[in-house]
């Protein structure tokens, strides 16, 4: 008997239609995004959160400490706050002064360690940390937003909701370091612990961190400036405040280097869409919160406003689809029809665009934690790809031809074809992404070329006989060792490559940030270039004191709050 | 990066070694199993810096060769010149690998054996030891005995890292094999001296900028034009 059309195994979604970069960049965050389950893990063991120090002067500048107690240990957020020229203030690597710098410290930090950290925190890459270190970050205030919110505060107003609205945060993170960066702890230290495990966990508890240290200094230097006049801001505004972050060219690189993770974060993804088609018959709560969920979206994306026009015409196109769901989902009566997630997600393939296919993918996936909230505990992956010697040549082709049929029908002798190539440069080992044609540097290319060396590899093995094994053709051809051991790695994991040309004239770096953006949990995209984006994180995310409440968990696609 | 002793991650042993090895120009994939034997090395409380340094080094003034070939359970390097550990590492393994019924492997004139011990010790080459005798006339010998732990028996006590040129003979571990003379006996476990370095990180000497100065050839110079060029280029904050 063969497989039901309807099993999970049949509607798992193949990696040639995932792994393409219009479709990662179409991206959205789903209830296993890292920053959701991080913040179920903090609400379910009851984590406790504590200002330690608040060393700080009356505009806010100074050293502060926030403590977070996890079931077996404590977390520190060290930061520093300094005041900057205006000028100065850039998003970009290469920036040499920020107005807030980070380090989350493994347990809680002495004098000493303040102390240390005070001399190499606020240089960040130009600084040297130590095992004790686990993250190292940096922000700069909203401009906007923090003046306005703290005058408002002082004289004991509420800030203008529609001011907080269109920006979405108090400050933007510009870089969040972890797993060994600049003398900081290796992941090898933390990867055992249960909090740890999963992709990002630390580095995005450091994040939520600064998000409550952002709304605390606020209300702390409105108290300052308006004494008893002044007050605090309310909860369902704090809520709906979230950390900004900018980011550039250096996540690129990272998802090319660690296949396997990619491999298991999609696989976590595609496992729990293809359960949820594979529901026969829904339960009335889940209806119920999907419908509303369309609601909420729509909302959702009235409120997300971007100056690029690219963007601003996907998301007009996604406003209408979403009507349109609406209006079909209702008046065709779905879910008195058998397995009507699947019909759903399938009419959202046959006629609406990438974009609300994924957001499609994140609303049916989301009232189904039951089914589904499991696999957040695979998405994490500690072993490194090796090669099989043994493996004959035959099988290799086989490989290549199964699942790279799209590198070998690329003409790489086309000048378009091999464009761009990718480098660090020598400032602040910036990652950049170069055009053969206008800059120097090609020589020192970052080994990213995954389709070209793939079609290279296919050309000699053209000519070189099938029983031979790969332990005899590296020995002989050094210079495929390093694609040979990912294409053997490909077989046990299909998600793992990006199946598409990186090289390629029209390649735009920002698809495959927004894909990685969206597996930690990121909304509202608001792409400056082809080559970084803005964001916002925990935006509606519970404040600690909330973690416990009823709903905590709904914070997907935030809105502005109705007051 | 100044002179001083300095505390590194594993992390940053595979990002700075495998573009060391890029920037003499090893393959990638030799140059990503050299940082992976470099890691190892580090975990078990050794400076990477020491023997790398030097094998980096060598192969850059042509002193050492890339270039190896397989002749009767012999790896050579066909020029008048040293083996590169780096290449001799990675061959080695591969032969292991294939499981043949080989009774004994021998690596010609290797430029620094520790890197060959380093890589068989990264990839869990159990049950075998390794016997060699180096230019100096010092003898060692290598057993690993479980993936977790391994023991060196040497003549003296001259550094293993700087141990240079020999014939490094690998067999299986219950092949009788002469033991060096003045027999100087250590024991490792390598995952006590890893956790050791989880906690207190990586310690590198002076051959640290040298490191640093291969890792340097990966990068391009920066320009006008290629500053303008980056991620967050020609903003300053207007939100």
């Amino acid at each position: 008997m063969g497989q039901n059309k309807y099993s999970e195994e049949k509607l798992i979604r193949p990696p040639e239609k995932v792994m393409r970069l219009d479709r990662m960049g179409s991206s959205h965050q789903t209830r296993l995004s890292f920053m959701r389950s991080l913040a179920r893990r903090m609400s379910n063991e009851k984590w406790k959160f504590k200002c330690l120090r608040r060393d700080i002067d009356d505009n806010g500048f100074g050293v502060s400490v926030y403590a977070v107690n996890t079931t077996k240990r404590t977390y520190s957020l060290i930061a520093f706050t300094q005041d900057i020229p205006p000028n100065k203030r850039t998003d970009r690597v290469i920036a040499e002064v920020w107005d807030a710098t980070f380090s989350l410290f493994d347990g809680i930090p002495t004098q000493k360690d303040i102390d240390y950290l005070a001399l190499n925190t606020p240089k960040q890459e130009g600084g040297r940390f130590r095992p004790s270190e686990l993250v190292l970050a940096r922000a700069n205030k909203s401009l906007r937003l923090f003046e306005h919110v703290i005058s408002s505060l002082a004289k004991g107003n509420q800030p203008d909701i529609k001011l907080l609205s269109s920006v979405g945060y108090l400050m933007r993170t510009t870089a969040v370091y972890g797993s060994g960066k600049f003398g900081c702890a290796d992941r090898g230290k933390i990867a055992n612990r249960e909090e740890c495990k999963g992709a990002f966990q630390i580095e995005l508890l450091a994040v939520y961190l600064i998000r409550w240290f952002t709304i605390d200094l606020v209300e702390y230097i409105a108290k300052k400036r308006g004494g008893n006049k002044s007050t605090k801001l309310d909860p369902s505004i704090s809520q709906s405040l979230g950390i900004g972050n900018s980011t550039g060219l250096g996540m690129a690189p990272f998802l090319l280097k660690h296949p396997l993770l990619v491999h298991n974060l999609i696989m976590a993804k595609e496992t729990a869409l293809a359960r949820v088609r594979a529901i026969k018959t829904p339960n009335n709560e889940t209806i119920d919160s999907f419908t509303k969920s369309l609601e909420r979206v729509s909302q959702h994306l009235s409120e997300w406003v971007v100056d690029d026009n690219m963007q601003t015409d996907r998301i007009n196109c996604l406003k209408d689809e979403v009507k349109s769901l609406i209006n079909w989902s209702s008046g065709e009566s779905v879910f008195n029809n058998y397995y009507p997630w699947n019909s759903i997600y399938e009419h959202a393939e046959d006629y609406y665009s990438l974009e609300c296919q994924e957001i499609i993918v994140s609303l049916i996936i989301e009232p189904h934690g039951y089914l589904v909230d499991d696999l957040a505990d695979t998405m994490f992956s500690e072993s490194i790809p090796k090669i099989n010697v043994k493996m004959e040549i035959s099988d290799l082709k086989k490989i290549i031809k199964i699942y790279y049929n799209w590198a070998i029908n690329i003409d790489f002798t086309k000048p378009k074809s091999q464009y761009h190539f990718w480098y660090y440069s020598e400032d602040k080992l910036e990652p950049r992404f170069g055009s053969r044609k206008n800059d120097s540097g090609s020589d020192q290319e970052m080994p990213l070329a995954i389709g070209r060396d793939v079609n290279d590899l296919n050309e000699v093995l053209l000519n070189n006989k099938d029983d031979i094994l790969v332990g005899q053709f590296v020995l002989e051809n050094p210079q495929f060792r390093h694609i040979i051991r990912r294409i053997q790695n490909t077989l046990q994991a299909p998600y793992s490559e990006i199946q598409d040309n990186l090289l390629d004239e029209s390649m735009m770096p920002l698809n495959l940030l927004r894909f990685k953006l969206a597996f930690f949990g990121a909304s509202k995209f608001d792409p400056k270039s082809n080559l970084w984006t803005r964001i916002s994180m925990y935006q509606g995310a519970p404040m600690p004191e909330n973690l416990s409440a009823d709903g905590f968990d709904s914070w997907y696609f935030p809105i502005t709050p109705k007051l | 990066m100044g002179n001083e002793k300095l505390t590194i991650s594993l992390n940053e042993v595979l990002f700075f070694f495998t573009r060391a090895g890029f920037g003499v120009n090893a393959p990638i994939g030799v140059a990503e199993d050299f940082a992976r034997s470099n890691i190892w090395i580090a975990e078990n409380g050794f400076d990477p810096c020491l023997c790398s340094l030097e094998s980096l080094k060598s192969l850059d003034n042509k002193i050492s060769s890339l270039s190896v070939q397989f002749k009767e359970n012999n790896f050579y390097c066909p020029k008048d010149r040293y083996l590169s550990s780096l290449i001799a590492s990675v061959v080695a393994i591969d032969r292991i690998n294939l499981d043949t019924e080989d009774s004994e492997l021998i690596l010609k004139n290797v430029d620094y054996p520790i890197l060959v011990i380093a890589a068989m010790g990264a990839n869990n080459c159990n049950n075998l030891q390794v016997f060699w005798r180096d230019e100096n006339n010092n003898e060692y010998l290598v057993r690993f005995n479980s993936s977790d732990s391994w023991e060196l028996l040497s003549s003296n006590q001259a550094p293993i890292e700087l141990s240079k040129g020999a014939d490094m003979i690998i067999r299986p571990i219950n092949v009788r094999t002469n033991e060096p003379r003045n027999i100087i006996h250590k024991k490792y476990t390598t995952s006590k001296e890893k956790g050791k370095i989880l906690q207190g990180g990586v310690e590198v000497g002076e051959n640290w900028p040298g490191i640093y100065d291969f890792f340097s050839r990966c990068l391009v110079k920066s320009t006008a034009e290629s500053r303008a060029m980056g991620a967050g280029a020609g903003l300053v904050d207007t939100d």
